[in-house]
């Protein structure tokens, strides 16, 4: 082939067929939920039980009980010992999983399909029957307060969690690190454990998920037996009102002397999982800091080398979690970065995007998606959201076409609706003694400059 | 009911995933592995160039000419790849490491040629779309790079340290991947174009495709757009002194106060490279020592002494020379390292009493976590790759558990009596600065 045949690029060939894995869904007498399905490619199975137990309804001075109690689910059951769950685990090739994040604990794990059995007994045995030994509890708190002690080091967990705390008014549960505090860890003990599983660890609004190479009759055989017994209402949730902090523009510096690199964070409060805006604002946001193609990252990454990446992105959870661009930027370039971005945001709000990249990120968001159906963990992860979020069971099938919808007006209300310019907080974690000046040059807003968050 | 790629053989897992193997005439392996459950493909490629590869002072180039084949070919512009892979609803990045460069895309299934011409276009036509502003932006993402993930990261200079300590100062593997920030500074275009020209040849590399595609339209497309890439001369040696004992000879130690919250101990092992049936020995007892809650290290530092808030053991699969056996633990605030120090050593030499169960459970972990890896056609199509470039082997993968499952209690006995005494230690501490 010559190089002048090299020129154009290679025209697509016949789109193949994509189907997902169907989903089945069987109720229990107890509420529980079982979503299981069937894959082939590799002898491995997923089991994952999805419990709604999360920490945003948690009050402030119970912060990281959510957590806490799920790290603590290792320290052993009424019937094995800490060591003896840890080789029961084990000698199936297991490892036991828990995360626990503002809307869920997820207690999940993987082993080879033949092994199903086991694995849903000691996945019903660690989830109902925990004992939270004293000294195993004490010991997941100090390891707790440790992480928090790195966290604090991180210069990007720190600002991310500065950022939180900036954005949203007092008290609200998204202001506060997902963990919580030193002091509200530091009470935590057997009975916060106890009582945590006995009021949120129930089969009301849980549910089981199972993938991969198994039987869907025989799965629904042993979910029965394992977890068909398990009792408990689900409790009523306080609601609360995920309230911003500030309704002005706002630019606020942390000091960190001598820091080579800046974290900037850009945002307000986002949107909440159920928006009806939710498409939209997945394109809109694949366009501006989604992906490697965005405006973001090419001006400030590949036009300026300011960064090594940037990133926006929607925390969008049952209520409205932030939203926010983030980058770590070299010093001496921290106010041009600033500047950059939000020359890229307003551009975008104020003009919206064109056609080609409104098709573009349509045909990027709805082709990758199949890319998250690859492994059997992948699948639990995605129908988990079924459970978390209400979603509708048919929610995957049709995720390809809500996104090949979404026009031009529907982005460009989504913006109306969602991004409020005017009430942007800016925070530059960075070395204020550089960095201040060219910062507030930038504009009419004063800068504050604290020493800590 | 069957699974597609895993079979039984008494009760074991046996691997079953194809793999058609071809040369073309410019020396560029080819392999082929189907799957069409899902209507994806990854083509994956392995430049057998890593930073073992760099010259004194041109440390760090192999990644940032990683950095550079993504600035655009002869027919693709800057930025062009990127837009063309996320537009048709694909993925791709690449990564470097001490023994090679990997280069991988994954695309809906009626892509593939897209994706195939974008890969050979850079390994073919690279050189005419290079220029010095291109060269100046990634140096200067590069060096962002560094500052974010090592020099702004608590403990992030630890490789730096580790390798210097547990590698000869002429061997390759004694300076990180990410390098010097000075050696990065003064990279200029010839660089660019001796690297493309001495190690970007076809017959420096391994082409892996694997997923959802038919065999002859795949082979007839890698021959159109690979095929006429002309070969290019033989690689040169490893620079540096290649040869080295087989253990460090005593333990090294250096202690630095940084900018830490928490005191952490690193301890690092020569072992065989990947290339020696014994690194699977070495590979069980990291497992043994340090994977899962049952592990020795965990059960025993975290749980029953409580002087680490964590453990972490990793096995290097390294192919040059040595390979490396690290673990390290965290303590808290206050702790004394040299106990955790001696707490790892006690733990690590005691692995001379493995028990049959700990074994029997080590290998059960890895063979779900390789099954659980290989699910995606990206990693898929990695390993194979991996197999075909470290050792000639691309159907490897399929009998990698068995060399796993032979290994014996007794040699990892010998293994630990032989490779984690104190003649062959390197010790790390981390102290918080007051």
């Amino acid at each position: 082939m010559s190089q002048t045949q090299r020129l154009s690029v290679p025209a697509p060939g016949a789109i193949r067929r994509f189907d997902f894995p169907p989903v089945q869904i069987d109720h229990f007498n107890n509420g529980l939920k079982l979503l299981s399905v069937q894959t082939h490619r590799l002898p491995i199975v997923t089991v994952g039980l999805v419990l709604d137990a999360g920490e945003a309804t948690l009050d402030e001075d119970k912060a990281g009980l959510a957590v806490l109690t799920g790290d603590s689910l290792e320290g052993g059951t009424t019937a094995r010992s800490r060591d003896g769950l840890a080789e029961a685990m084990e000698s199936i090739g297991a490892h036991l999983s828990v995360r626990t994040g503002w809307d869920s604990t997820i207690i999940s794990l993987s082993c080879l399909p033949e092994r199903l059995e086991e694995a849903l007994n000691i996945l019903a045995e660690v989830a109902l029957s925990p004992n939270f030994p004293a000294d195993e509890v004490d010991r997941i708190r100090k390891q707790h307060l440790a992480g928090i002690q790195q966290r604090n080091m991180d210069p990007s967990a720190m600002a991310t969690e500065a950022f939180h705390r900036l954005i949203y008014a007092e008290g609200v549960p998204y202001g506060r690190p997902l963990g919580g505090s030193v002091e509200s860890a530091a009470p935590f003990n057997q009975d916060a454990a106890m009582g945590f599983v006995k009021t949120r660890y129930n089969p009301g609004n849980a549910g089981l998920v199972v993938v991969g190479d198994v039987d869907l009759d025989d799965t629904n055989s042993l979910a029965k037996s394992c977890l068909g017994d398990w009792q408990g209402r689900p409790i009523t949730k306080k609601p609360f009102d995920p309230e911003p902090r500030f309704r002005e523009r706002k630019v606020v510096i942390i000091d960190r002397p001598g820091a080579v690199q800046s974290e900037i964070r850009i945002g307000h409060v986002g949107q909440p999982r159920s928006t009806s805006d939710y498409f939209p604002l997945v394109i809109l946001n694949t366009i501006l800091g989604g992906s490697f193609t965005s405006r973001l990252n090419l001006n400030l990454r590949e036009r300026h080398g300011f960064t090594y990446g940037v990133r926006s992105g929607f925390a969008f959870r049952r209520d409205a979690g932030p939203w926010t661009i983030s980058t770590s930027v070299g010093t001496h370039v921290t106010a041009d970065a600033v500047r950059e971005a939000l020359k890229e945001l307003d551009v975008l709000i104020s003009a919206g995007p064109t056609e080609e990249e409104l098709a573009a990120s349509r045909d990027y968001i709805s082709g990758v998606f199949p890319l998250r159906f690859e492994t059997t963990n992948q699948i639990a992860s995605q129908i988990s959201e079924i459970i978390i979020y209400n979603l509708p069971n048919d929610y995957h099938t049709t995720y390809r076409d809500q996104i090949r919808n979404v026009n031009y007006e529907q982005v460009m209300d989504a913006v109306q609706r969602c991004i409020r310019p005017d009430e942007i907080t800016v925070l530059v974690v960075g070395d204020a003694k550089t960095i201040r000046n060219p910062i507030e040059n930038l504009g009419s807003v004063p800068v504050e400059v604290r020493d800590s968050i | 009911m069957r699974n597609t790629y895993g079979e039984r053989d008494s009760g074991d897992v046996v691997l079953s995933v194809p793999v058609e193997r071809f040369t073309l005439d410019n020396g560029l392996r080819v392999n082929l592995s189907h799957d069409h459950s899902t209507s994806v493909v990854a083509i994956n490629l392995w430049y057998a160039v890593g930073s073992r590869n760099e010259l004194p002072g041109k440390t760090g180039f192999a990644h940032l000419f990683e950095h550079m084949m993504f600035q655009g070919s002869a027919n693709v512009p800057k930025n062009r790849h990127f837009e063309l892979v996320e537009r048709a609803g694909g993925t791709l990045n690449a990564t470097t490491w001490f023994d090679r460069t990997n280069y991988f895309q994954t695309v809906p299934s009626h892509h593939l040629e897209m994706a195939l011409w974008l890969e050979s276009d850079r390994m073919g036509w690279m050189l005419p779309a290079m220029t010095q502003e291109k060269l100046d932006n990634q140096r200067d993402v590069v060096i962002n790079e560094k500052k974010q993930r090592y020099d702004n990261q608590p403990y992030g200079d630890w490789d730096e340290w580790i390798q210097a300590m547990v590698y000869p100062k002429d061997h390759p593997y004694s300076h990180t991947v990410i390098g010097s920030m000075e050696d990065i500074e003064s990279a200029t275009l010839e660089d660019v174009k001796d690297f493309f020209e001495t190690f970007y040849v076809p017959n420096n590399a391994v082409l892996t495709v694997c997923g959802d595609f038919n065999r002859d339209e795949a082979l007839d497309m890698i021959d159109k757009h690979f095929g006429e890439i002309p070969r290019g001369d033989e690689i040169p040696p490893i620079p540096g002194e290649l040869k080295l004992d087989h253990i460090i000879g005593s333990t090294v130690r250096e202690q630095i106060e940084a900018d830490v919250p928490l005191p952490r101990v690193l301890m690092a092992f020569r072992i065989p490279p990947y290339a020696n049936p014994d690194f699977y020995i070495a590979n069980v007892a990291g497992t043994v020592a340090g994977s899962g809650r049952a592990s020795r290290l965990y059960r025993s530092l975290v749980c029953e002494h409580k002087i680490a808030k964590d453990v972490i053991s990793h096995t290097l699969p390294l192919m040059t020379g040595a390979g490396m056996f690290l673990v390290w633990a965290t303590g808290f605030s206050g702790s004394n390292p040299s106990e955790l120090e001696e707490a790892l050593a006690l733990e690590l030499e005691g692995l001379e009493s493995v028990t049959e169960d700990e074994i029997q459970r080590a290998v059960a972990i890895t063979e779900t976590s390789l099954i659980r890896e290989i699910q995606r056609v990206e990693e898929r199509a990695d390993v194979i790759s991996m197999f075909d470039q470290f050792f000639d082997d691309p159907s490897r993968l399929n009998s990698e558990l068995e060399r796993i499952r032979a290994v014996t209690p007794v040699q990892v006995s010998k293994f630990t009596n032989e490779f984690l005494g104190p003649n062959n230690r390197a010790v790390l501490t981390y102290i918080p600065k007051t």
